[in-house]
């Protein structure tokens, strides 16, 4: 149940940009003043202005809130109705959110190198993830995987290697469904093979299910901790409608916005 | 604000010092509202119905968006009567001592599972206010048909449960024949209704051929029930003389106007609050200036005033 205190309040917020980033995916900065009160790897939940028969806000990731400029970097793939009025807000264009919504990621508990592990448009919190390992002065890997090349969100993975610039044994591999770009093959796949060659901390994995799920068993058979931020329908992302429920692997379900939707990869039933 | 209007309501035994409530399951236990406005604003509070023991609910997805509403089959997931007390009754004590009245939701599959509720939140709860039973659960003895869904089940449901607690005992109506279970309700010793619960729906998803849902049927909410849930509220309250708690897809203050018109005695904000979070504040506003520019001096002057 949490510790019977939630920390999500109503914000405005003001669209600054809002640019499609990849075939399917948009990057928007907002100006809203919750960006000082985000960790990475939390959510905020979005009201998308347009239409009043779309009721529920859309709960979205970001890969940097900036808390001296007050602004959130939020990446989304259009998907449907209230994504698509989304990517149609223009620079100006004022909305709410709620947030902050859930908990994200923890630093490694043992000293060593991350991996970190991104599918499809669940890139943005992996982007979260690099920069707090890298100001944490931790050093990392990276996976991005895509279903085409088309789809690869080419700004986030420049974040990725920015992150890890001054790192010159930091390692990129790219997978795409249709081998379109880097191997063909899921993001699991090449995270298998560099948990196979190097010894790593932990690993930071958000993207489709059955990816994350390799993943998850790729980092078990390793021996390397494994964080996994998760995606479900949710109504209202601070823990109200019960909605977001995540089964565990010891037969309990916990709550996608209130436990996660960052979990231990290893406790949850894939 | 100093206000000339009397804004209190008596909801069966239940003294709210206005007439807005918000509807189980869709306000938590009340904390999780905090950040958004202060909850002891309201009139009253109608916590997520708790059960006995605890209950784990269905499988993912449990909630689909449709116009203008939603579906859910969420399945009345809930940690049980003991670590519901344990982990907000501290929470909801303090709120009661804020003037802000806690009605606490009991349910069960079964007549006994209602009782076992029930027993559990009169013994654990000192601060509730008052309790609410909710008939619109599946009967699992009874292949899954309702609770409460006839006269002759809500009424077996209602005196079973009537003689476990001494504080006031409020009624969960599903939008079936809604006037006469609420009579039925009435005479089993009901002190107030609270109608209406979701109706029964189905949302496919063309492509996989599946339930959006994980069960192929769920609860819809929101305001494509209001005008439904306004009707009904309406019946209910010609046929019955205890106080009616009106709910079903009250979105905005006008919404509860309506609802107070066709003869609520106090308005519960639902699906609302999953998306619009401080809605119930400001319907706490909203009515007080209706009931001003009415030109009444008591909110109670309103209740069932609709001309037709």
């Amino acid at each position: 149940m949490g510790a019977n205190k939630s920390r999500a309040r109503l914000f405005d917020f003001t669209v600054r940009s809002n640019e499609r980033v990849a075939e399917d995916s948009f990057a928007m900065l907002v100006e809203c003043e919750v960006a000082p009160l985000l960790s990475p790897g939390e959510f905020v939940e979005v009201g998308v202005p347009g239409d009043a028969s779309q009721l529920l806000r859309v709960p979205l990731s970001f890969s940097r809130a900036d808390a001296e400029a007050s602004t959130l970097r939020i990446e989304y793939a259009v998907v449907g109705d209230g994504t698509r009025r989304l990517s149609q807000m223009r620079p100006g264009d004022a909305s709410t959110l709620v947030g902050p919504c859930g908990h994200g990621w923890r630093l490694p508990a043992a000293a060593g190198r991350a991996l970190v592990v991104a599918g499809g448009i669940g890139i943005p919190p992996v982007v979260a993830a690099a920069e707090m390992l890298a100001a944490a002065g931790v050093r990392f890997d990276a996976v991005v995987a895509a279903k085409t090349a088309g789809r690869i969100v080419g700004p986030d993975v420049e974040l990725l290697r920015a992150a890890a610039q001054g790192d010159a044994d930091f390692r990129l591999a790219v997978a795409t469904d249709d081998g379109s770009a880097g191997v063909r093959a899921l993001a699991s796949a090449p995270a298998a093979e560099l948990l196979g060659e190097r010894a790593y901390a932990c690993v930071y994995t958000c993207g489709p299910a059955p990816m994350m799920a390799g993943v998850s068993a790729a980092a078990q058979a390793a021996g390397v901790a494994c964080q996994a931020s998760l995606e479900r329908m949710m109504a209202c992302g601070f823990g109200v409608c019960g909605g977001c429920n995540v089964a565990m692997a010891d037969g309990s379900m916990k709550s996608c916005c209130m436990d996660g939707p960052v979990f231990d990869a290893k406790e949850v039933l894939w | 604000m100093v206000s000339a209007v009397s804004m209190a309501v008596d909801l069966g035994g239940v003294r709210m010092k206005n007439p807005v409530c918000t509807a189980s399951g869709t306000f938590g236990f009340g904390w999780q509202f905090e950040g958004f406005f202060d909850v002891a604003r309201l009139g009253a509070v109608t916590c997520k119905g708790v059960s006995a023991k605890p209950w784990p609910g269905n499988p993912a997805p449990r909630i689909a968006e449709v116009r203008s509403g939603m579906l859910n089959s969420v399945g009345l997931a809930n940690p049980g009567a003991e670590a519901f007390c344990a982990g907000s009754g501290e929470y909801l004590a303090g709120l009661a001592g804020r003037g802000c009245a806690v009605i606490v939701q009991a349910v069960g599959h079964t007549v006994e599972e209602c009782q076992a509720a029930l027993e559990a939140l009169d013994s654990l709860a000192p601060w509730a206010a008052a309790f609410e039973i909710n008939v619109s659960c599946p009967n699992l003895k009874r292949g899954g048909r309702l609770l409460g869904g006839t006269p002759a089940d809500a009424a077996e449901v209602v005196r079973a449960v009537r003689p476990l607690t001494s504080r006031p005992l409020l009624v969960k109506l599903a939008p079936v024949d809604v006037a006469e279970v609420a009579r039925a309700c009435e005479e089993a010793g009901a002190d107030a209704l609270s109608l209406v619960n979701t109706v029964n729906a189905m949302s496919i998803d063309v492509h996989t051929r599946r339930s959006r849902l994980s069960r192929p049927t769920g609860g819809l909410s929101g305001p494509a029930i209001h005008p439904m849930a306004v009707r009904m509220v309406w019946e209910a309250s010609q046929a019955v003389s205890i106080p009616i708690n009106g709910m079903g897809g009250v979105a905005s203050w006008q919404d509860a106007a309506e609802m107070v018109l066709a003869g609520a005695t106090s308005v519960s904000v639902g699906t609302a609050s999953l998306y619009d979070p401080d809605l119930a504040a400001r319907v706490v506003d909203g009515l007080e200036a209706w009931a001003v520019e009415q030109g009444v001096s008591d909110v109670n002057e309103l209740i069932g005033a609709f001309e037709c």
